[in-house]
């Protein structure tokens, strides 16, 4: 459902000049599986899911989400993924209700069968107490469930999230998991960026490390322990920044 | 262009908008409260201290060398206190009266009596003027009198008579005074109105990090833009509406103050009707239009809320140039000047107000308006796709 080759996004610094962001990356993601793209901050998971998201145009490369170029076909790209930023991004002056309204209707869901779904929604995720209180008044966990809610309204057939339990409790946290488990049942593609190695761990069938814009590995697990010889994400992961920071020292 | 998707925007932008205290404070408060506010305090001041400055100027001194017959007489008869002073000159620096008169030998050896005032200060320039004025008339009835005990006629003195008659009637002389406060303020209020909505719904959403999952839904950059002018546009008609109203009623209540005596009834007299305040909305339509999708183009360029604001302030004083040119009385439009943005409003409301107004002039204001509207409505939605504004940090 996702397929991403060679795609490459740079930036024109001020201080750094030309600077590829994300390079060169490629992948794939199916229905009804969770792929995490798992890296510290800067490493161009951001950029790669805006990428996805037709919020930035890639420099190079291709990916097709849904069967669709990002670049050629971005409306129809955008009418096929449900997509949570790192911030959230509510409206605080609104609640939760309204906001699933603005969003529905962008979505193109009829008045009816919108009503409909947001009531849905809303029991689905518990959302009962706050569904009319304004989101300014709402904690941390309870607006990242309205972000949640708003990104699977429409019932897209690939989620697009960027680190979706930043910053929540553990028991909050574990009802956003949980909903995610239940999306990859029902056959949804999941691209999952986190830093969270234990998150990454529990939820991904399959894990991309990204550093300074490149894929370092791909694979489950399994192939990741056997790649590496390691036992812990957390251990995979930092061998491969320490390989990096080592890399850059003998050049 | 989903005009559905539009209107979602819309609606979601005035939703927001109705709830942002900033907007309400800048499209609601100050064209209906701050407005008359301003009148009313400019009427107190003026009635109060005018009426001071009255008072005051009836208390006036003399020195002991005034002695031209009758002039203390009809200076008491008018009502003015007469205060002794040695020194007339001394006298009115020190405020102790509002003017002081003296007299001394002319070459001709005739009186000539010299007034003091302190033009500074209106009281004293009051009594100045009422002791001229009296003087004035003393002089002429002992003219009167001589030619009386000469046998010649007093016509002499007036052989034919002048008399000047304002063929302009109640509606136009109310549009004159009106019109060119009306265009000034409403204009200003309209652009102030809009920017906080403006910059609330550009860099406000990008400070809140709430344009990224905008910009991932299916609605184009086109759709979110125009959606986004369209709720500006109607926080600026708003204003206006609220503007023009809160003007009428506070000049029909309190006037202009002492230069503008009279306009009160005037304006309750001969004001604009109906018509011509529907004509004058549908005159700002586009530059509403216009204003919203300039300071949306604007106010996107910057990070956060107050960089907006001090991007969109020049852009507010800009406003404020043309719209003073057109308040100047003795220009008048034509075609060339009604190309100019902002300056063809504020002087198409002053023409439309005395109820001359020329069709072509007033097409052509619209249609270049609608024109710019366009412009810079292209230039917003070609700022909303350049991804360095959009995500710039």
């Amino acid at each position: 459902m996702i397929q991403v080759a060679g795609l490459t996004k740079t930036f024109r610094d001020k201080s750094r000049g030309l600077r590829a962001v994300v390079d060169r990356i490629s992948f794939e993601v199916s229905d009804g599986e969770i792929f995490g793209l798992l890296g510290p901050n800067g490493a161009g998971k951001t950029t790669t899911l805006r990428m996805l998201a037709t919020l930035l145009k890639p420099t190079s490369g291709r990916a097709l989400v849904g069967g669709h170029e990002v670049t050629a076909e971005p409306a129809a790209v955008r009418r096929m993924i449900g997509f949570l930023s790192g911030d959230m991004g509510l409206y605080h002056r609104l609640t939760p209700r309204e906001i699933l309204r603005v969003f529905g209707r962008l979505n193109g869901l009829g008045e009816q069968p919108l009503c409909a779904r947001i009531e849905e929604v809303v029991a689905l995720l518990q959302m009962h107490d706050f569904a009319d209180t304004k989101v300014d008044q709402l904690s941390t966990g309870m607006r990242q469930r309205t972000a949640l809610a708003r990104t699977l309204l429409h019932d897209p057939p690939v989620l697009i999230l960027d680190e979706p339990t930043s910053g929540l409790d553990v028991p909050t946290a574990r009802v956003i998991e949980e909903f995610i488990l239940q999306a990859r049942r029902s056959g949804k593609c999941i691209l999952y960026s986190t830093h969270v190695m234990e998150e990454a761990e529990f939820l991904c069938d399959r894990i991309a490390v990204i550093n300074e814009g490149c894929i370092r590995i791909t694979g489950t697990m399994s192939e990741l322990k056997a790649a590496t010889g390691r036992e812990r994400l957390r251990e995979i992961f930092l061998d491969l920044l320490d390989g990096q920071a080592e890399k850059a020292a003998t050049k | 262009m989903n005009l559905k998707l539009v209107a979602a925007i819309y609606a979601k932008e005035m939703l927001d908008m109705f709830r942002d205290r900033r907007s309400l404070i800048s499209m609601i408060v100050v064209p209906v409260i701050a407005m008359p506010g301003i009148f009313a305090v400019v009427h107190y001041f003026t009635v109060s201290l005018g009426k001071k400055a009255l008072e005051e100027s009836s208390r006036i001194g003399i020195t002991a060398r005034v002695s031209e017959p009758g002039v203390r007489d009809a200076l008491k008869i008018t009502g003015f206190e007469l205060v002794p002073k040695p020194d007339a000159r001394a006298a009115v620096e020190s405020k102790a009266v509002a003017a002081a008169l003296d007299e001394e030998t002319a070459a001709d050896s005739s009186g000539r009596i010299v007034i003091f005032v302190d033009r500074t200060r209106e009281a004293s320039s009051i009594a100045g003027q009422k002791i001229e004025s009296l003087l004035e008339r003393l002089k002429l009835n002992r003219v009167k009198t001589s030619l009386r005990g000469m046998g010649v006629s007093e016509r002499v003195l007036e052989p034919f008579q002048v008399k000047s008659t304002n063929v302009a009637a109640d509606k136009k002389m109310a549009g004159f005074i009106l019109g060119s406060i009306l265009g000034y303020a409403v204009l200003l209020l309209m652009f102030t109105g809009g920017m906080y909505p403006a910059i609330d719904m550009t860099a406000g959403e990008k400070e809140r990090h709430t344009l990224e999952p905008l910009l991932a839904s299916p609605a184009s950059r086109e759709e979110i833009v125009l959606g986004k002018i369209f709720a500006s546009t109607t926080a600026c008609i708003l204003t206006a509406m609220l503007t023009i109203a809160s003007l009428l009623v506070a000049i029909q209540r309190l006037g202009m103050g002492q230069s503008g005596e009279g306009l009160e009834h005037l304006v309750s007299r001969a004001g604009p009707d109906a018509v011509t305040v529907a004509l004058i909305l549908l005159t700002l339509v586009p530059t509403a239009l216009f204003a919203a999708s300039v300071m949306i183009a604007v106010a996107i360029f910057a990070r956060g809320f107050k960089e907006a604001q001090s991007l969109l302030t020049p852009v507010v004083m800009a406003v404020v140039v043309p719209a003073v040119v057109g308040m100047l009385p003795g220009l008048e439009l034509n075609v060339g000047l009604a190309l100019i943005p902002v300056f063809n409003v504020s002087q198409l409301i002053k023409e439309i107000i005395i109820g001359e107004y020329s069709r072509i002039n007033f097409l052509t204001a619209f249609a270049s308006n609608v024109l710019y509207a366009l412009v810079a409505f292209w230039i917003s939605v070609r700022i909303f796709k350049t991804e360095s504004v959009l995500f710039r940090s």
